[in-house]
């Protein structure tokens, strides 16, 4: 940079908040506090999701600068024990906010964990608890799990709020959102959960078919008529999950070592219902090519192993979803076509959005 | 001789007149303070080994719970005080106290509050205060709060060995809400109600828990939990 530059450009502010200042004196205009106003706003939703509206908690209602420091913090692995974790090392948008691999073990600690990461849209509609077993609430409850559990991010809230408080830039924009004196970790999870809640998939081409702006190939319609005659009861149309738990038949027992808190006993473990033992949340079947492997646990590798559970691999006991005791039977050629429907549900320009504005 | 009389007949009348004039205050000052006891002694965490009602030996290493929506009632006129935001986080290694501030005077003759937190507050956990899931006692894949924390060892009546014994009793049917009466709280004076915990009473009334006996020593839902939160709601809290 020549060095005259800073000089001008000084220069130049100078004669800018000048004509600023002189036009302000003779406009009669509230010219105060205008920036500290958030924009609220509701995201735009397709028609194809097929849902009513778009809820959200009253104590955390979203705006524009909310999103931003919420989308900050998922990014920033300074939020880990370590300062190498962040949310977005599990969840990347890349693969619908999934990481790829089965347990993972790119927590502070490098330990194996116990669930599969699942892809993270379309969550401000799954009110019936989150996480595989349903164990969280909402949102702002669930964020404390991942951030503080040992083998996750292991943050130490304590630590994690005197950290942001110490950041000029984070101190401004909490105290912007959330117009509060001092950071709390409640405020933090809420950002988090502002941006989370905008993850919205809904522009795949089965979208763009239903909305009538492209078509779909004859195999994508044959496999469209199987997936609606074979599994939409769970993966409803709209949402393709009914944001319900069901025991699809993995195991036939569970074992249950107390160290692990009846972690294999799926949604039993919160609810101690007989019929929820084994039993997890239907996923979406959205962006489902991106997510493998499958499973709660990701023991599947691909959507042809999962086909083949559902035809050979049932486990019975007393608690098997009703709907699967018969298991699911395709030919070869049905198989391929349920396989291009599936393909369908890509969400391509969710992807790119959601990356390129990360990278 | 008469002069003492004397004297004693007139400070009697000031003390009578003065208690018909001067006007009880419509506030008074309020404070809980809390204190544990396990086997008649002070509680002590790290160190201290304790007898247990079973005879078995335990020593402290945590014990933390929650009080919440405490409530002073006058049952002779109806008059109560209900705290706002009544959520306190007691525990042996840090506070012991609930100071309610100035509040409406009144004979107050019965202190009610919660174990627990109620299942409104307990139904999410991105809160404040004393509810800031800072303190570790928030689960963190069961929404909601830990009402009662009791961690430590103690030495296994059969096999002998040292063993954990940890308590995390929550969930919504553990919350439990129980009534004290208060004696000697006049109108307008400074109180402090001194309340004694006695864990003894979280291994006995009505059930008699052995710790050696137990299937398994992390007691955190199901039966045992529910066991010793029936005990929490029986005689755990005392005035003294």
């Amino acid at each position: 940079m020549p060095l005259g530059s800073p000089m001008k450009i000084c220069l130049k502010l100078l004669l800018l908040t000048g004509i600023a200042l002189a036009s302000a004196c003779t406009q009669y205009e509230e010219p105060v506090f205008l920036e500290h106003e958030l924009q609220y706003f509701i995201p735009e939703l397709s028609s194809t999701l097929q849902v009513a509206g778009f809820p959200q908690p009253e104590r955390n209602i979203i705006s524009q600068e909310g999103v931003a420091l919420g989308k900050k913090l998922f990014f920033d692995p300074s939020l880990s024990a370590n300062g190498k974790v962040s949310c977005a090392t599990c969840h990347a948008p890349s693969l619908a906010f999934t990481d790829g691999v089965g347990l993972g073990s790119h927590g502070t600690t490098g330990n194996k964990l116990h669930r599969t990461s699942p892809g993270i849209f379309n969550l401000a509609w799954q009110a019936d608890g989150l996480f595989w077993d349903g164990g969280a609430h909402d949102l702002e409850s669930l964020n404390f799990g991942p951030l503080t559990h040992p083998d996750e991010m292991a943050a130490d809230l304590n630590e994690l709020v005197a950290n942001l408080e110490n950041n000029e830039e984070y101190k401004q924009q909490f105290e912007h959102v959330f117009s509060a004196e001092r950071i709390e970790s409640a405020q933090v999870s809420r950002a988090i959960s502002q941006y989370v809640r905008t993850l919205i998939s809904q522009d795949s081409k089965y979208d763009r078919w239903k909305r009538q702006d492209d078509s779909f190939t004859e195999l994508e319609l044959k496999g469209y008529q199987l997936y609606k005659k074979n599994c939409s009861t769970c993966h409803q149309e709209g949402l393709f999950t009914d944001r319900d738990f069901h025991n699809n038949g993995l195991d036939k027992e569970y074992p249950n070592p107390p160290e692990l808190e009846g972690l294999y006993q799926g949604r039993y473990r919160i609810t101690s219902k007989p019929e929820d033992m084994g039993a997890y949340k239907t996923p979406t079947l959205r962006n489902i090519a991106l997510t493998a492997p499958y499973m709660h646990d990701g023991r599947l590798e691909t959507l042809e192993d999962v086909l083949d559970h559902y035809q050979n691999g049932i486990q019975v006991n007393e608690s098997l979803s009703p709907q699967l005791s018969e298991g699911i039977t395709l030919n070869p050629s049905e198989r391929i076509a349920l396989l291009a429907f599936l393909a369908s549900l890509t969400d391509s320009v969710f992807i790119q959005k959601h990356h390129q504005s990360t990278n | 001789m008469k002069n003492i009389l004397y004297i004693a007949l007139f400070s009697s009348l000031l003390i009578f007149s003065s208690c018909k004039d001067e006007e009880v205050p419509a506030t008074m000052a309020m404070n809980i303070t809390i204190e544990h006891v396990l086997d008649g002694q002070a509680l002590e965490l790290n160190g201290k080994s304790f007898t247990l009602p079973s005879g078995e030996d335990f020593t402290p290493k945590k014990f933390k719970y929650y009080i919440s929506n405490v409530v002073l009632t006058n049952s002779k006129t109806g008059e109560t005080y209900t705290e706002m935001d009544s959520y306190h986080l007691i525990s042996e290694d840090g506070n012991k106290n609930i100071n309610l501030g100035m509040i409406p005077s009144s004979n107050y003759d019965q202190l009610t509050f919660s174990i627990g937190v109620d299942e409104v507050a307990n139904g999410k956990i991105d809160q404040t205060g004393d509810l800031d899931p800072n303190s570790d006692m928030a689960w963190n894949w069961n929404t909601g709060y830990k009402f009662l924390v009791l961690e430590g060892e103690f030495t296994n009546a059969s096999s002998g060995d040292r063993q954990g014994l940890i308590m995390h009793i929550g969930t919504n049917d553990n919350f439990k809400t129980l009534s004290q009466p208060l004696s000697g709280v006049k109108a307008g004076m400074t109180t402090s109600i001194n309340l004694t915990s006695n864990l003894d009473e979280l291994f006995l009334d009505p059930n008699t828990l052995e710790i050696s006996e137990l299937e398994s020593t992390t007691i955190m839902f199901g039966e045992v939990a529910a066991q010793v939160a029936e005990n929490y709601s029986n005689g755990f809290f005392t005035v003294k």
